[in-house]
């Protein structure tokens, strides 16, 4: 797919245009955002307009691989930010085009159609992400209590020398995998009960982790936004000490971005 | 806006994750600018995919047993509460967060953690 990264013209000046995302014309970026480092200057974030879109940019170096802890997290802020005031297309981290022109000719006018509908899909609506994980002692408390196999187990294995016990402990280890996979499935379900009606869209996403319970990505309409917390909030309260919840957001909607088709013949 | 920090249920608020967080959704989601773009693209190399390694469920599995037959139970009398929760926190507040990889757990953030050099991992030799 990258098959132009040695690009055009003897373009190997050290700079390129960073995208962030894409917005509506004539909306200011919040103040104090800092964007990805760019050499020894600070860089700026600043607009690209072209009709009715515009990009938030900045300059980076084309030389320094980018993926630092900073301009992640540079990455995520700005789009964030921006979020509260208006919509924002998201673009996934490491978008850079060789300079502004680019981004204009390139990136928005061609592709207006999508992007302006895309905006205005997600306009009045927010992205929240819901991440709970487990208690583990008491989450594992409740496991081992509830199957005697796992008791079993677990006693055999107490005070065996850790090389002996060694495939005893990976089945007790799978045997409780397996018991929080069913939680997690139970849990995921309760929170869509929970949640779902106070979103207009919701999706479960992996909880990841080895105490991860629920992940989920909610869309929800701004002005739903204060009943969509109260329930989150309630569902913290009916699950305190079991399961510790937290609540991402608003982000920029990089899970309900609506479809993308690549026309049929790129316009080179 | 404002982070409210703090509500009924205890349920944490704020605008933004944690980098594993945000690596979940910058890296997977977001528009990928290839589709859109083909002549002007600058290939940067970016290097944060290497830092997403996955481990193999047996790492997890062992540890879980571990943290089980660290466990308390009523039954038993014995440990320390303080050093029973300090082993276990240790261990579970780094959890939750970061993610996919179908169907195999993974220890992505905290190999990433290891990657920064913010703790050092000493359960790796085993697997």
């Amino acid at each position: 797919m990258t098959t132009t990264e040695d690009s055009t013209k003897s373009r190997s000046t050290t700079r390129g245009s960073y995208i962030y995302g894409i917005v509506p014309a004539g909306m200011r970026i919040p103040d104090g955002l800092e964007p990805i480092p760019h050499g020894d200057e600070d860089g700026e974030l600043g607009l690209v307009t072209e009709g009715g879109l515009a990009a938030v940019v900045s300059d980076v170096s084309a030389d320094r691989p980018l993926g630092t802890r900073r301009d992640l997290m540079a990455h995520e802020a700005v789009l964030n930010a921006i979020a509260q005031e208006v919509p924002v297309l998201p673009m996934r981290f490491g978008a850079v085009v060789t300079d502004d022109d680019a981004v204009a000719e390139e990136l928005l006018k061609p592709h207006q159609d999508y992007f302006l509908r895309a905006l205005d899909q997600l306009r009045g609506h927010l992205e929240f992400r819901l991440r709970g994980d487990y208690n583990q002692d008491v989450i594992l408390t409740r496991i081992v209590e509830s199957d005697p196999r796992i008791q079993q187990l677990r006693e055999k294995i107490a005070g065996v020398d850790e090389d002996a016990s060694y495939y005893d402990r990976i089945q007790l280890g799978e045997s409780i995998s397996k018991a929080m996979d069913q939680l997690r499935q139970e849990d995921a379900q309760a929170t869509v009960d929970a949640l779902s009606k106070f979103a207009v869209a919701t999706e479960v996403k992996e909880a990841g982790g080895e105490n991860g319970a629920v992940h989920l990505a909610f869309l929800v309409k701004t002005d739903g936004r204060d009943d969509f917390e109260q329930a989150v909030d309630d569902l913290g309260n009916a699950w305190a000490g079991r399961v510790e919840l937290r609540l991402i957001g608003p982000t920029a909607a990089f899970d309900f971005l609506p479809e993308f088709e690549a026309p049929p013949e790129a316009q080179a | 806006m404002t982070i409210s920090q703090q509500s009924g249920g205890g349920v944490q608020k704020a605008p933004q994750g944690g980098l594993a967080e945000v690596l979940d959704l910058i890296l997977d989601k977001g528009l990928v600018i290839d589709a859109f773009v083909k002549v002007s693209l600058v290939g940067i190399e970016l290097i944060t995919i290497d830092a997403r390694i996955v481990v193999a469920s047996v790492d997890t599995y062992l540890k879980f047993a571990e943290a089980t037959n660290r466990l308390d139970l009523h039954q038993k009398g014995g440990k320390d509460l303080g050093e029973f929760m300090g082993g276990l926190t240790e261990g579970a507040t780094e959890g939750g967060a970061k993610g996919k990889t179908k169907g195999v757990l993974d220890a992505g953030k905290e190999k990433w953690d290891e990657v920064r050099g913010e703790r050092q991992q000493s359960k790796r030799e085993k697997a």
